[in-house]
């Protein structure tokens, strides 16, 4: 075969590769529960409603799978569940809130209120010790407060 | 010329360790001679590493196959550019692009302060060296980009390579590794100087103000390499998104989020002396986190569509990673005495506490990117089950933890140091405050219902009428000043104090960015299968397309479709979005179009044709509103981040505390 023949079989197994012929399934009750369930192509970070890739060998089969079980009558819940139950806890987009996955949604919030807790600490040492100037007298101390006044005065407008 | 290449690396090993050796020797024994012939010893590391990247880039420019990096990242049909950019392609080429750039930065740094800072200088050059020659390890004894293919056995050679990643064929992404590499390797510098500095006990801020410019530089090329990557994504992979969450990316992410709140807690020292440990933790943080990206991005430990090939790399980073964690926590610990704070805290409403709000909700978001990012290895550590953190965990924990900062990004520069007063606050605060409360209105009475993209947008108009608010008060006094015009008299303020209203411009910048990722809030897509002449509408646009080309040249097959883009009718726009099969890789790769406006973009990818022989052009269409505000979020971030580099015209002497008298402890203070 020639080399442009060649190429033109390439291009045309590329473009069946990447062809898709069922844009319909993107329903609404599609795109809502596979914004549920993570894409587990392990190419890419998003769900199974909003995989970009057409011939996604995870997203396509699980989008199929949901427009069928919709169309069977089957709840949001049940439809997760049977995911769940094929690939295990994976499936889900987001690490389910009850157990120990509990904490990967209280930890960036614990760590926040733990940040708060040590600025807190931070404020009190800092304004709770004081300090006492002796040996200098009043208006020495006063001199310097002007000075430091103006300073920042200057610097602040 | 491959042993030229490995004799080259293995002869810079030797002088790093000798650098290490003998800076540190002689400092100990107060020998110059040999602290010297350590400095020196970074310049020839410097010529080897460069003629090992020349041997490199002459291999993979001439297609030199015997090699197996070149067999495997080039192929002789690849642009120039392209065969270049495979220098850093895979981990071996990278690797060595890595202790390049570190080479050239601490010869840099040896050069310039080879009459400075003296006593630090040897322990600088020893820090730097130690990563050197951690790198060296990696390149000349475990993954050498100077393999040769089939040595000694009856293999003839190898006709081509198997060429670049088609994705990575694209000019962002041919300077997105190296931008982001001189950021990552720019932090050794500030840490080598903070780590010289814990040594020898230092007393004052001298590697704060030494390492100020490295700090802002490297931030600028971290900004930039993060912004090439997404700017990359955007426009190449086909789906539209700049931000996949994904572990690399992340990691990425965290270093620059450290080095953001190193840059704003280090003025707190500056001018203030406060929070010394609290910056050498956040520099030592940056760049072990640099590190551990590094590491990320190589071990396999998380699965990305960034990793490069499973190596055995991955063992030594953590041993590396070990080394300077604690190493850094023995020093800080150590030598807590030298870093106690000279200040105190006045008032909670002060520019002070707003820094330190403003580092809390940094580290928090560090926290949660890196939180999300090992959670499933921690999980399945614990449970013995895999889960998965995907996009929509990490957009729900880091929207509220970014509008919070955007709010910071308002508040904090306007509050007064020491303290401010109720007074002074509503003079700084009412008119920004109903500038972003009318925003809120005008967007809800205008129907926009989605919670946080009013929020947003309303804390973009909230900050960006205080930063407007800030140039017009100083422009306006220069003005009556010297009789300027508005341009010229904003211009003298920013020269007056380039730090200051750099760092407003900056701020700016990521206003405009907020508002780029807030108009992902109302995104429209929609996946079509059209005949040549067939419309189909999005958004504001009919969409026809016109006609399906196709064609090859040496290096890829390529289809093409026409698409006509209506507005009411008219005619507005043609659009040609591609795709392609790279030949030598058998990879596909979209070349999409996008029609980019200021207020949103019309994005076209084309897929291919559709599988049932109908010859139906499968197009997957987007809009995608204010996404370009990024892009240009990017460049004023840049331009502030320059504005930062200027030396001021004027220079400021700061009010630091001055010690009147001894401190007497546990005596109350008379109010």
């Amino acid at each position: 075969m020639s080399r442009f023949g060649n190429s033109v079989v390439l291009l045309l197994v590329a473009v069946l590769a990447l062809a898709q012929s069922s844009s319909e399934l993107m329903t609404p009750d599609v795109v809502r529960i596979g914004s549920h369930l993570a894409c587990l192509c392990g190419a890419c970070n998003n769900t199974v409603a909003n995989c970009p890739m057409l011939e996604c060998h995870y997203a396509r089969p699980a989008k199929e799978k949901i427009y069928r079980m919709v169309a069977e009558g089957r709840t949001d819940e049940e439809i997760i569940q049977s995911f769940v139950d094929e690939h295990g806890l994976q499936a889900l987009a987001v690490p389910p809130k009850e157990g120990f996955n509990l904490l990967g949604w209280v930890m960036p919030f614990a760590a926040i209120a733990f940040g708060l807790l040590v600025i807190w600490w931070f404020v009190r040492r800092y304004q709770g010790v004081r300090v006492a100037a002796s040996g200098a007298d009043d208006e020495v101390f006063e001199r310097y407060r002007d000075r430091i006044e103006e300073d920042l005065s200057r610097l602040d407008s | 010329m491959e042993n030229l290449g490995s004799l080259a690396i293995i002869l810079a090993f030797c002088l790093s360790v000798y650098a290490i050796v003998a800076s540190v020797t002689g400092k100990i024994k107060r020998n110059p001679f040999l602290v010297v012939s350590g400095e020196r010893a970074v310049y020839a590391i410097w010529f080897l590493l460069t003629f090992a990247s020349a041997l490199l880039i002459y291999a993979l420019l001439t297609s030199d196959f015997r090699l197996a990096y070149v067999a495997g990242h080039s192929n002789r049909s690849m642009p120039l550019l392209y065969k270049f950019a495979a220098w850093w392609g895979g981990q071996e080429g990278s690797l060595l692009l890595w202790a390049w750039i570190l080479s050239t930065y601490s010869a840099i740094v040896v050069y310039t302060n080879r009459r400075r800072f003296r006593s630090m200088m040897p322990y600088v050059t020893a820090t730097l060296m130690v990563t050197q020659c951690f790198f060296l390890i990696l390149i000349g004894f475990i993954v050498s980009p100077f393999e040769v293919l089939a040595v000694g056995k009856e293999v003839v050679g190898v006709a081509d390579g198997n060429g670049l990643n088609p994705l990575l064929q694209h000019w962002a992404m041919a300077i997105h590794p190296p931008t982001l590499y001189l950021g990552y390797v720019g932090f050794a510098v500030p840490y080598a100087f903070a780590m010289a500095s814990l040594i020898t006990r230092q007393p004052g801020d001298a590697w704060i103000h030494t390492t100020r410019r490295w700090t802002l530089i490297t931030w600028g090329f971290q900004s930039a390499g993060i912004l090439l990557g997404a700017g990359w994504a955007y426009s190449v992979l086909g789906w539209g998104g700049y931000w996949g969450w994904d572990p690399v990316e992340n990691a990425s992410l965290l270093p620059w989020i450290t080095a953001t709140a190193f840059l704003h807690s280090v003025m707190m020292q500056e001018k203030k002396g406060m929070m010394k440990v609290w910056n050498m933790v956040l520099v030592s943080a940056t760049f072990i986190l640099c590190i551990f990206g590094t590491f990320l991005t190589r071990s396999g430990v998380v699965s990305s569509v960034h990793a490069f090939a499973q190596s055995p790399i991955g063992t030594w980073f953590v041993g590396f990673l070990a080394l300077l964690i604690g190493a850094t926590a023995y020093l800080i610990l150590d030598r807590l005495d030298y870093l106690k704070s000279e200040a105190r805290l006045e008032s909670v409403v002060s520019r002070e506490s707003a820094f330190l709000f403003n580092n809390l909700i940094l580290l928090a978001s560090c926290f949660a990117v890196l939180w999300g990012t090992l959670f499933p290895v921690i999980s399945e550590a614990f449970t013995g089950e895999k889960i998965s953190v995907d996009a929509p965990f990490f957009n729900r924990v880091n929207v509220p933890i970014g509008l919070f900062l955007l709010f910071l990004t308002g508040i904090g520069p306007l509050i007064a140091w020491r303290r401010s007063s109720l007074e002074s606050l509503k003079r700084a605060f009412l008119w920004p405050a109903v500038g972003g409360v009318a925003t809120a209105v005008v967007l809800v009475a205008a129907g926009v219902r989605h919670f946080y993209a009013v929020m947003s947008l309303a804390l973009c108009a909230f900050v960006a009428w205080t930063i407007f608010q800030e140039f017009y008060k100083g422009s306006r006094a220069i003005r009556s000043r010297t009789g300027k015009n508005w341009l010229a008299a904003a211009v003298e303020l920013t020269h007056r104090n380039t730090r200051r209203y750099g760092g407003y411009v900056v701020h700016m910048g990521v206003v405009l960015m907020f508002i780029g990722f807030t108009g992902a809030a109302f995104n429209k897509d929609k996946t079509v299968e059209v005949h040549v002449g067939d419309h189909f509408a999005i958004g504001r646009y009919e969409l026809r397309v016109a006609d399906i080309n196709s064609g090859e040249n040496p290096n890829y097959a390529w289809s093409s479709a026409e698409v006509e883009v209506r507005q009411n009718g008219k005619l507005i726009d043609r659009l040609y979005p591609e795709t392609r099969f790279y030949k030598s890789s058998r990879q596909g790769a979209s070349e999409v179009a996008i029609r980019r406006r200021l207020h949103e973009d019309l994005y076209l990818n084309f897929a291919g044709l559709s599988e049932d022989g109908d010859n139906k052009a499968v197009i997957q269409a987007y809009v995608f509103p204010l996404v370009s505000w990024i892009w240009i979020g990017f460049w004023v971030l840049m331009a502030g981040t320059l504005i930062c580099l200027i030396p001021s015209k004027t220079r400021f002497q700061f009010a630091r505390t001055e010690i009147v008298g001894m401190v007497k402890e546990h005596e109350p203070v008379r109010q």
